[in-house]
């Protein structure tokens, strides 16, 4: 049945309806208003426009005078400027399949899905561009870069509650006999089934980036979770706004992409503790040391040692991974805007992040022994690599220059000519945490011991 | 706008429901089935306003339900192009806004929000006038214009404008 075949019934108990049918009757008396109705999205005849304006009338019923008079004229006007857009419109994106510049119905779906901001949303690649120009410049101006910041490992940790062992059970208590430290940082989400602990010094880190960064967050976690994670870190919604990714909207799958971030890249820091996940933006990249809380944290990863809740400890506050990076990004956000000469628009904050990078370990001649097998080039390992993009020298060779000896055992030759010739003989660690930590590290904490026993990377 | 019209149903009703309450049992299904729901074609139905008529139940061989033809009245809701509507604001940002006017979602892009109004972020974003007098913002109510409509089985997609005369702010909360 169609709205066409059904007639307005002039009697009716209902007062609404019976408004509706008098408006529309004192206006049309040649046909009925539901029949033109078919009419409405075709193009305007005389007698459409005025049927139109009759049916605003029942709309705005109260204030009948102001609008009558003033819109029937702009309708028309209206209609031929709208379809002149129509011809020449670049369809700059759309919203219900709708063009969202002239209105049009699009047919083939072109752009990218823009499903975190609100469902239905898309934007062509020339109108992204266009936004993210605009938006650079006014964020520079404020003196903002753009953060992206991962959940899980990063920000916090999260557990199955039927995943928690035994030691765990205390953190099942009620919130008031938790213990202080554990207060305000660790929600129980029963809907969810699960519980999550947020990183030590989370509060400052969000207060301090947000002044000097627009931030996003990025999560592998479906979108309910990412809602709900978003709420814990920002209860005020004074961070995040809508910019909350979650996989579901992602572009590529288990990747993550600026695709769908409005910051331009050159501006765009990340913080996440999975280097795989951003294959094409590994230079936007800062890879956070994983935060492991819970007992099945450490278990999904392989440790098999006891967990920070299991030890009724956690990661220190002031010099825990958030107060470092913190710390790394003012020193960046200070020099993009401070000490880089030339425009504003033309700095690059990947390269102030290389820049920085390589001054961590400046100076420092590192040899490795036995930690690369010798079927592969040296300078393939990923270790030779960290230590150069930290600005150190790596060496295959002896020589009086070499400062470092990176070594697993302390029984090796090159092990021993180190301790004989007074140069430091560090655990590979020791590169790995200046790679986490962007400072070099204290030699004396990365000791090599005799025996090939387990060592631990602190 | 508002129609008031009169479509027809097949319900089909399960036999424990026959009795005394029949007609009661048939009017409580059809708008729990009915109002809030979408069509193309007459928009979201946003109430039942009477009962026209209900014809002669036919029983389904096996499974007992008898299905009744039913005929009602009720009041839809269907924006059109042209059409201007009052909305609710519910999302600022970069893009645009969004609004809301009861089922109906709105988008209106900042191409089609006056050149003079622009984009503040923070934690509330807004569009806002040189001179600050005019600000759109969460919970703003709007006066806009559709350029487009899409209805679906669930949800009314509609565009908007606010780039014309007598379009725009209509009640700012920040200012109440
Ligand atoms: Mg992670
Ligand atoms: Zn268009």
């Amino acid at each position: 049945m169609s709205l066409a075949e059904s007639p307005v019934y002039s009697s009716s108990s209902d007062d609404f309806a019976g408004l509706l049918e008098r408006e529309l009757e004192s206006g049309s008396s040649e046909s009925s208003p539901v029949e033109e109705d078919k009419e409405a999205d075709d193009n305007g005849s005389d007698v459409e426009s005025e049927s139109r304006i009759k049916r605003r009338k029942v709309e705005n019923a109260e204030n009948l005078e102001e609008t009558s008079g003033s819109t029937s004229q702009g309708f028309s006007e209206q209609k031929s400027e709208v379809s002149a857009v129509e011809d020449m419109c670049a369809h700059p994106g759309s919203f219900g399949d709708m063009c969202f510049l002239c209105g049009q119905r699009l047919n083939e779906q072109s752009g990218v899905t823009f499903g975190y901001i609100h469902k239905g949303l898309r934007l062509n690649n020339d109108e992204i561009d266009r936004l993210r120009n605009t938006d650079i410049k006014k964020s520079l101006h404020r003196k903002k870069l753009y953060l992206v910041l991962d959940l899980d490992h990063t920000l916090l940790n999260s557990t199955q509650l039927n995943h928690m062992t035994a030691e765990e059970e205390y953190l099942m208590s009620p919130t008031d006999s938790l213990p202080d430290v554990l207060k305000g940082s660790l929600f129980r989400l029963d809907l969810m089934r699960m519980m999550t602990k947020l990183r030590p010094f989370i509060r400052t880190f969000l207060k301090e980036a947000s002044e000097m960064f627009e931030m996003y967050v990025y999560t592998m976690g479906d979108r309910a979770y990412a809602l709900e994670m978003a709420k814990l870190l920002d209860p005020n919604k004074e961070y995040f706004g809508d910019r909350v990714i979650s996989r579901d909207d992602g572009t590529l799958k288990n990747q993550k992409g600026l695709d769908i971030v409005l910051g331009q890249e050159s501006a765009v820091l990340i913080l996440d503790d999975t280097e795989n996940a951003w294959a094409k933006h590994k230079d936007n990249l800062i890879l956070m040391e994983r935060y492991h809380f819970f007992r099945s944290s450490c278990h999904q990863f392989g440790f098999t040692c006891e967990s920070l809740s299991e030890m009724k400890t956690d990661e220190s506050e002031p010099e825990g991974a958030l107060a470092n990076v913190l710390d790394l990004l003012k020193r960046i956000h200070k020099i993009f805007f401070n000490e880089l000469g030339g425009n504003l628009i033309d700095r690059d904050v990947r390269q102030v992040l290389k820049t920085v990078r390589k001054e961590v370990l400046k100076g420092c001649k590192v040899m490795f022994s036995r930690i690369i097998p010798s079927k592969v080039p040296a300078d393939n390992h990923h270790l030779w690599k960290m230590a150069e993009q930290l600005g150190a020298i790596c060496s295959t060779e002896v020589d009086s220059s070499v400062t470092h000896v990176v070594a697993l055992d302390a029984g090796t030759e090159k092990s021993r000519w180190a301790v004989k010739q007074k140069k430091f003989l560090v655990h590979p660690g020791w590169v790995e945490a200046a790679n986490y930590m962007w400072r070099k590290q204290p030699e004396e904490k990365f000791p090599v011991t005799e025996t090939k026993s387990k060592t631990q990377t602190q | 706008m508002f129609f008031h019209i009169v479509l027809e149903r097949n319900m089909q009703l399960h036999p424990r429901h026959f009795g005394r309450n029949l007609r009661e049992n048939l009017v409580a299904k059809l708008m729990k089935d009915v109002e809030g729901t979408c069509s193309g074609q007459h928009g979201f139905v946003v109430a039942i306003t009477g009962i026209e008529n209900i014809g002669k139940g036919l029983i389904r061989d096996g499974t007992g339900f008898v299905s009744f033809p039913v005929k009602y009245q009720c009041v839809v809701f269907r924006p059109f192009k042209g059409e201007i509507l009052e909305a609710v604001v519910t999302m600022v940002n970069k893009m645009g806004f969004f609004a809301e006017a009861g089922p109906v979602q709105i988008f209106v892009s900042n191409h089609l929000i006056p050149d003079d109004m622009e984009f503040q972020s923070g934690d509330m974003p807004n569009y806002t006038t040189s001179d600050g007098s005019v600000k759109i913002q969460k919970d703003s109510e709007v006066r806009l214009k559709i350029i487009g409509t899409r209805v679906d089985a669930t949800e009314i997609f509609c565009i908007g404008t606010i780039k014309d005369d007598f379009l725009g702010v209509i009640n700012d909360p920040a200012s109440v």
